[in-house]
């Protein structure tokens, strides 16, 4: 009997305690933004190595190169502005962290034209930075036209 | 001695080196503005009509010291009363025929020197996150200043918008309401002025 109530005890607790901290900070607002972040750190973090390889920073390396562009290259068949959801705009009191502009909700076709400028300029990318240093260079200044491009319209400064 | 009793004669005001400063530096800011703004996502060209300004502005202060007086900033930078008597005279309907910056110019030349010193600074260490037109000097600051670099950027370039509109609209007041034309002594370096006290 004990362990019964224990048991319900445990299980009404556990439906509770969900709720409260969605409604606390792990909404859904809260919860796009964080997953917005963290695709664009994983987009920065394969961007780096290539930059590097470019730059001549980080020694070029094949196997490195492919995988990091391969990585972007799938980054991109990921649905980014679907976690662009209402009331995720720098704007909105709730959202602290993001710096999304409000602008990307008013013009919604022309940031996804954006997003899918990126995926174009990856289409291939695996590929193209193979067969040594130089390859990479132009791969790397396809995709970063593509962020500015973005950024410029629908990210906020800091 | 009131201003009227001295006569109003034509000197060389400024010189060579100063006239192809101020118009390369018009024409390299200008650039820089466009291109920032508008130009292509590769910024190859903004960065190097900024590296321009950067060594224009750098000529500038060692000029400040060394040029001839009318370039000094020592002949030109005056206090609070000096400022205040030159403003009260500002909407009569003459010539100045100030032999060099006024008082009141000497703050808007500062200030304009200063926002493009601060504007090169900032880009110089801008990193944008696009991995292609981050600033040459970017790693040797945080993260955080370097992202921070691009937004003080952005309100740099408006500052600077407002400072340059501003000198336009002095140089048309002085043309039409106060009859002085102050286009021709930078271009051909010669000016019609009037000696004063400490001058
Ligand atoms: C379709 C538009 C778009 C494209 C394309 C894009 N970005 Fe962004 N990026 C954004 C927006 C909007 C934000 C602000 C997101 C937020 O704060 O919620 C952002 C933020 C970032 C951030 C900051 C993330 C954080 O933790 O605050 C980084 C880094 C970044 N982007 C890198 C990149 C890189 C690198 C690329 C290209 C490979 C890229 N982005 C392409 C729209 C875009
Ligand atoms: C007189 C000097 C300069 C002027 C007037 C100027 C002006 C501008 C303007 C108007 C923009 C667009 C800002 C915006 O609307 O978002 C810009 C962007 C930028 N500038 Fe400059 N700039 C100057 C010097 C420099 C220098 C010296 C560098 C670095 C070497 C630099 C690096 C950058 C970068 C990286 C950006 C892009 C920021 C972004 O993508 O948001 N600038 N500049």
């Amino acid at each position: 009997m004990r362990h019964l109530t224990t048991a319900v005890a445990l299980a009404a607790f556990s439906l509770t305690v969900p709720l409260t901290a969605q409604a606390q900070d792990e909404g859904p607002i809260q919860q796009v933004i964080e997953a917005r972040h963290g695709f664009f750190t994983m987009l920065s973090r394969n961007m780096g190595v290539l930059a590097g390889m470019a730059k001549g920073d980080i020694a070029y390396d094949e196997a490195a190169a492919t995988t990091a562009a391969a990585n972007i290259e799938a980054l991109t068949h990921y649905d980014l502005p679907g976690l662009f959801i209402e009331g995720s705009d720098s704007q909105t009191a709730s959202a602290d962290d993001s710096a999304a502009k409000p602008e990307i909700w008013q013009n919604m076709d022309d940031f996804r034209t954006k997003f899918q400028g990126l995926a174009e300029a990856a289409s291939g990318a695996s590929e193209a930075v193979k067969g040594g240093q130089e390859s990479v260079g132009p791969v790397v200044g396809k995709l970063g036209q593509a962020c500015k491009a973005c950024h410029d319209d629908y990210r906020e400064k800091s | 001695m009131p201003r009227t009793e001295r006569p109003v004669r034509k000197i060389r005001l400024w010189d060579p080196l100063l006239r192809g400063f101020h118009w390369l530096l018009a024409v390299s800011v200008i650039a820089a503005w466009c291109l920032g703004r508008f130009g292509p996502d590769k910024m190859t060209l903004h960065f190097w009509c900024g590296y321009v300004v950067t060594g224009l502005l750098i000529f500038r202060l060692i000029w400040g010291f060394v040029g001839p007086a009318p370039a000094r900033f020592s002949s030109f930078l005056r206090g609070p009363g000096a400022v205040a008597d030159y403003a009260r005279g500002m909407f009569l309907r003459e010539p100045s025929h100030w032999p060099g910056h006024n008082p009141l110019g000497a703050l808007s030349v500062i200030a304009m020197l200063a926002a493009l010193a601060a504007q090169v600074s900032s880009g110089l260490i801008s990193d944008p996150d696009d991995y292609i037109n981050v600033g040459p000097l970017a790693s040797y600051v945080s993260a955080a200043t370097r992202s921070k670099a691009v937004g003080w950027h952005e309100t740099g370039a408006n500052v600077i918008l407002v400072l340059v509109l501003l000198h336009l609209a002095v140089i048309l007041f002085y043309r039409f309401w106060k009859r002085e034309d102050l286009v021709g002594p930078m271009l051909t370096g010669e000016k019609a002025i009037r000696d004063r006290d400490g001058h």
